[in-house]
């Protein structure tokens, strides 16, 4: 069947220069993503070395090695918009890693906590900031149209998902240890 | 009613107005490289007409489109954007305005989920709204940029979509709203599209009805843990039925459809108990047919084997303001073949098997004028008023195409829907008119054709039949994604129109 006429074709805000503003923008994000990502990779690493409770460690150990996989997963993003993710971003996360952990020993200082427990929640809220991220991330590629991103997110967000319910479990269980009788973990 | 109720449906208002929007024109050939990975392709050779008809892409880049309407000078409008299906990702609320120059604008507006319909009339666009606890019915003049709000009461926030406003010979206005659960009871599939937002959101029934107590058990998505809880008829997420309790039927319910004087007032309701009356039209005898959408076969109210069907609402023939006892259609306990859901042949293979919800239910005002396979999902449609462009008096309609195998575990439910069907309502027969080389959407055949078909109607002199194509969506066992700027208004036309 020929189908083919000349007429002509409006195209909406797919034309190069609205395509190349939006992928800029999307980049910007991404960058974000890999700061949230980068800052919470680096705490869950000294979190993990804080915890003596042989469970509680080895869940955390496994996550960290999903987490790595997590930041090659955000820096692939960029590959899917043809750009550079900012390595300053990174380094800027694994130094907001360390200052979350500031946080958290403060609040143990001032809320009567004692052991890697404040870690531990600092973790949860850091956890959630990044898969917040990926999560958006993965709204910028379904609005973009390229599936790739979207999967890639989707598949990252899920993980986190789940790492969130067992920080979290974490969190809630040992917070009486930790804030009632003192006692590290 | 208690003030939080009252706040729920007070009309907040949004604000509308034109802009500019980025365009570029481009010839067919041009539409094999696009930068949007999920539709690479726009080919109108991938698609399939009768012979003697031409298919050529009209807009491509839509985002998420639902509805199509065109001013007597050729200017076409398309409804886009919003919070739509699924209700992520957000693109903005618009329509999209082509004039007959090709120049190329937008009305924008600062409405959440945004227009689901648009229809031109003497100068001014209705507009139906989701977004919140309430649809809206909205009227933009085009000249003084004059908004007003006709309707606004309309218990909406849920799953189903409004349908119209259409304009009948009789200068009244149609218009519909379909369920806001699923399947009858509000439950966590549901939840997780619209009732995150609308955790109050319930179906009303448009009689008073009786429920049999007979409540879903499910788990709560909205809790820290996901406790079970129970769930009745007619109440909000959560909220358990009692045995002989009576809920009472109000003018604004949803699963309906009313008309009214085209500024709102004298509100009549004809029908209710359409799960989602998304399409309608009127034929030239002013007789009035609706689509709506079958149930789906998952989670815990699941029903198989539902057909998609189109209803003839017979109470439109009644006199204006003569309608007292509105007609009722089955939902949420009579599928699309009259037979209950708990009948054997609509038992599921997957998910729980429903019960009834009803003790004694209206009289049923059925049959359908035409059932469709299951899933075709069958959205807007227009009846051809042309004999330059042929079968005349026949009823042309969008099917969305299904979203198994989500929501229906059967391999015979993959490919139906993705075209367009004329249908002829006397006879309760349908053909096809437009699909794929190969059924199904393009995204999953391979091809450069046609993906979702949401709204087709002819152009004012009738000689062209628009057809707009939603666009991409994914769709697994557990979920589906949709990607903007995927979506492409088509015309087709004979041949010997075309050429002059």
């Amino acid at each position: 069947m020929d189908n083919a006429t000349k007429t002509t074709v409006t195209l909406i805000e797919l034309d190069q220069e609205t395509r190349s503003n939006q992928l800029d923008r999307a980049k910007a994000w991404f960058d974000n993503v890999l700061l949230t990502q980068a800052s919470c990779r680096k705490l869950l690493l000294d979190t993990v070395e804080k915890i003596e409770e042989p469970h509680i460690k080895q869940y955390l150990t496994q996550m960290y090695e999903q987490e790595e996989r997590h930041e090659e997963k955000a820096r692939e993003l960029f590959s899917l918009i043809d750009r550079e993710p900012s390595d300053i971003r990174q380094f800027l996360g694994e130094i907001m890693g360390k200052a979350r952990q500031g946080l958290g020993d403060m609040i143990a200082m001032t809320g009567s906590v004692t052991g890697p427990w404040q870690d531990l929640h600092q973790l949860y809220i850091s956890n959630h900031h990044s898969m917040g991220a990926f999560a958006v991330a993965e709204q910028l590629g379904l609005a973009l149209g390229i599936p790739r991103i979207a999967e890639i997110a989707f598949g990252v967000v899920a993980e986190k998902s789940t790492s969130q319910l067992l920080i979290q479990e974490c969190v809630l269980e040992m917070c009486s240890k930790s804030i009632l009788y003192h006692e590290s973990f | 009613m208690d003030s939080n109720e009252t706040q729920r449906k007070k009309n907040t208002g949004f604000k509308i107005s034109k802009a500019k929007l980025k365009t570029a024109s481009t010839s067919q050939q041009d539409l094999h490289n696009l930068p949007t990975q999920a539709r690479p392709s726009v080919d109108p050779n991938d698609v399939v007409v009768p012979e003697g008809y031409v298919v050529e892409p009209v807009m491509v880049g839509l985002s998420f489109p639902t509805d199509v309407s065109f001013a007597d000078d050729g200017t076409i409008f398309v409804s886009e954007g919003g919070s739509s299906w699924p209700t992520r990702p957000y693109m903005p609320a618009r329509i999209v305005v082509r004039h007959p120059s090709g120049e190329t604008e937008a009305i924008t507006m600062n409405v959440h989920a945004g227009p689901r319909s648009v229809t031109w009339r003497d100068g001014e666009l209705y507009m139906f709204f989701k977004g919140g606890y309430h649809a809206q019915i909205a009227k933009y003049n085009l000249q003084t940029g004059d908004l007003k709000i006709l309707i606004d009461q309309i218990p909406s926030g849920g799953w189903h979509e409004p349908g119209g406003p259409i304009f009948g010979p009789d200068g009244l206005m149609y218009f519909g709203h379909g369920s806001v659960t699923q399947q009858g009871v509000s439950l966590p599939a549901g939840f997780t599209v619209d009732l995150a937002k609308h955790p109050l959101a319930l179906d009303v029934p448009g009689q008073d009805v009786t429920l049999t107590g007979n409540n879903v058990r499910s788990r709560d998505p909205r809790l820290p843990f996901p406790f079970m809880i129970e769930t009745g008829a007619f109440k909000p997420f959560g909220t358990p039925a009692k045995k002989g309790e009576v809920i009472k039927g109000e003018l604004f319910c949803n699963s309906a459809v009313w008309r009214s004087r085209p500024d709102g007032t004298n509100v009549e309701l004809l029908a209710w108990g359409i799960r989602n009356p998304f399409g309608m039209a009127m034929n030239e005898e002013g007789e009035l047919f609706v689509t709506d959408n079958d149930f789906e076969e998952k989670g815990e109210r699941a029903i198989a084997n539902d057909p998609d069907r189109i209803w003839h609402i017979k109470k439109a023939r009644e006199p204006f303001g003569s309608v007292t006892t509105p007609d009722w259609y089955g939902f949420p306990d009579i599928c699309g073949d009259g037979l209950p859901v708990t009948h054997e042949s609509h038992l599921p293979l997957r998910g729980k098997a429903p019960e009834l919800l009803l003790e004694n239910p209206p009289e049923w005002a059925g049959p359908a004028a035409f059932l469709e396979q299951p899933h075709s999902c069958m959205c807007k449609m227009d009846f051809s008023t042309s004999d330059a462009f042929g079968y005349k008096g026949e009823l042309f309609v969008a099917e969305w195409g299904t979203l198994a195998p989500l929501n229906s575990p059967r391999p015979e439910d993959l490919d139906h829907g993705f075209r367009v069907i004329r249908v002829d309502v006397k006879n309760g027969t349908a053909e096809p008119f437009m699909h794929n080389k190969k059924f199904g959407p393009a995204s999953t055949v391979g091809s450069g054709g046609i993906e979702r078909p949401v709204s087709c109607k002819f152009s004012p002199d009738g000689k062209s039949l628009y057809v707009l194509d939603w666009g991409v969506a994914k769709v697994t066992p557990g979920n589906m994604m949709g990607f903007a700027h995927t979506g492409v208004l088509w015309k087709v036309t004979r041949k010997e129109e075309n050429n002059g």
